[in-house]
């Protein structure tokens, strides 16, 4: 693995024209350009909102803001799996006729998806800023902000190793990718992101322990949403089968089992990709 | 004499698929298991190209041309053996590989240098020199999908020969431009082998091989079946060619 890290460092010329030419071409032939990548959140969002506060009859302060929090970092990981799950093979003209090292193209779509998440991320503060204005409920910034560089190396670690894993697999296997996308759409209802995290507790209480509510949080996909939610938004009492409950910290022992997990996911991932990756241009 | 190209003992083996389970669902379906079976593409080479030295590959179709001068771009790994390229290489195996059609002739020549091991800095600096040697000044800010396939193959050839590349890697790519470029072409290459430069190309032009190559590689069903000068070589050829029915052991 030092070797190919030594040869990845050698191209890193190459990672960052790839990842500025991948951000020029996606909107190259579009008006609206990075406007779009806006307005996918936005518009769910909206419609999220309306739904929670007029049908279901939730009266959240600013809900819009905590479905984004989590929606956001979501869409990232979302949007990484699909588009690295193509990139070997979109690529692959390349690949056979000129050697470069063959995890830049998942990583150069990784991390221009993640300069969208961080543009993304600053649009989300601005936002909060506005509904200040006119809501003095809640205030746009918590001092858990000051960690949102640790949840986003989480994040990428996660997404990384994952997305070295999708890309590798579905060069050989197309279903890989239809079956990431049946998982990915089954993996939103698992994170708290229609929903708050404190109503999975109260269910595992009543189940007779915290045992659901630990299992819940293994997944690191939901336990990033959780955290984005509760260091970038002030807590929130969670009304849950008509009682309100007081809003959890962020569980920290959990967060670590997350971070250890994407970092065993990265290096694994990266060391299968490496292990498959002379074979991608002479799959049978 | 300092070697420019090394190649020892090497083989390729390739896989194929000859069941048609290429899918989890053909698998699950019709119950296939993947069957493959072994193709030896190259059956163990040895040699050497020293620095300076223009060798041309030839050999019948199939014969393991181009697979190995894919393995020596190091688009694959050897199944068996080693090979070790002393500087910069440069492949052409197919002008304009590595083109994006959306981006302009101007990005994508400067990615293109990139891959090549360039800097983005040095790339700046020898824009102009890749722009006007393959005479695209017009075109240069128009989308690739628009060129034409000779002015494709211009801009190609144009990186890869700014690109400072000691050891050049071609595959059948010089009949492409007018007349007049390739001309031009043969005289850059001419330039490129008097500052040192070493080329392996692969042709089936009698005529270019004898034009500028000083070394005859000839390639048969995976083995190097004769190794020389070109005149002579090229008449072996030909006439083994010219009677199928003899077939070298």
């Amino acid at each position: 693995m030092r070797e190919e890290l030594k040869e990845l460092w050698r191209f890193r010329e190459l990672l960052f024209t790839m990842v500025q030419r991948d951000l020029r071409i996606r909107y190259k032939n579009s008006v609206l350009g990075f406007f779009w990548s806006l307005l996918n959140p936005l518009i769910t969002v909206i419609v999220m909102t309306l739904v929670f506060k007029s049908f279901l009859g939730n009266n959240t302060p600013n809900y819009s803001a905590y479905i984004l929090a989590s929606y956001l970092p979501y869409m990232f990981f979302q949007l990484c799996l699909l588009d690295s799950a193509q990139s070997i093979l979109t690529n692959l003209p390349i690949i056979r006729k000129i050697y470069l090292p063959r995890e830049v193209f998942p990583i150069s779509s990784v991390i221009s998806n993640f300069v969208h998440q961080c543009l993304a991320l600053v649009v989300f503060f601005l936002y909060l800023l506005v509904v200040y204005a006119f809501d003095r409920r809640v205030f746009p910034l918590q001092a858990g902000a000051v960690l949102l560089p640790v949840l986003l190396l989480i994040n990428l670690m996660l997404t990384m190793g994952l997305s070295f894993i999708v890309s590798a697999l579905n060069t050989f296997y197309e279903d890989v990718k239809y079956i990431v996308s049946v998982l990915l759409y089954l993996m939103f209802f698992l994170c708290p992101i229609m929903y708050f995290s404190e109503a999975v507790y109260q269910k595992s209480m009543e189940k007779g322990g915290t045992m659901l509510y630990t299992l819940y949080h293994l997944n690191p996909v939901a336990m990033l949403s959780v955290a984005y939610r509760k260091l970038l938004l002030a807590p929130q009492p969670v009304e849950f089968r008509g009682k309100t409950y007081d809003p959890l910290p962020l569980d920290w022992g959990l967060l670590g089992v997350t971070a250890l997990t994407s970092f065993l996911l990265l290096v694994g991932g990266y060391a299968l990709f490496n292990r498959l990756k002379w074979r991608f241009v002479e799959r049978p | 004499m300092t070697p420019a190209i090394e190649v020892h003992g090497l083989k390729k083996e390739f896989l194929l698929n000859t069941s048609g389970a290429s899918s989890f669902k053909t698998m699950f379906l019709w119950r296939k298991t993947a069957t493959h079976t072994h193709l030896e593409v190259l059956r163990g080479l040895d040699f050497t190209i020293p620095k300076g030295e223009c060798a041309a590959v030839i050999g019948r179709n199939g014969a393991g041309k181009s697979t190995l001068l894919s393995l020596l771009a190091r688009v694959y790994k050897p199944t068996k053996g080693e090979i070790k390229i002393h500087g910069r290489m440069a492949p052409l195996l197919e002008l304009g590989a590595g083109f994006h059609p959306d981006l302009t002739g101007r990005e994508n020549v400067f990615f293109n240098g990139i891959i090549l091991g360039l800097t983005r800095a040095e790339m700046r600096a020898r824009l102009d020199q890749i722009v006007q040697f393959a005479e695209l000044e017009k075109h240069i800010d128009a989308p690739v999908r628009t060129y034409s396939s000779g002015m494709m193959a211009r801009l190609g050839f144009s990186v890869a020969v700014h690109v400072d590349a000691e050891v050049l890697l071609v595959d059948e790519v010089l009949a492409v431009g007018d007349f007049e470029f390739e001309r031009k072409c043969y005289a850059k290459i001419d330039e490129f082998r008097s500052a040192g430069g070493t080329i392996l190309f692969v042709s089936h032009q009698m005529d270019a091989v004898r034009r500028v190559a000083d070394r005859c590689l000839w390639l048969h069903k995976g083995l190097i079946r004769d190794d020389g000068p070109p005149e002579a070589i090229i008449r072996e050829y030909e006439l083994a060619d010219a009677a199928p029915g003899v077939e070298p052991s």
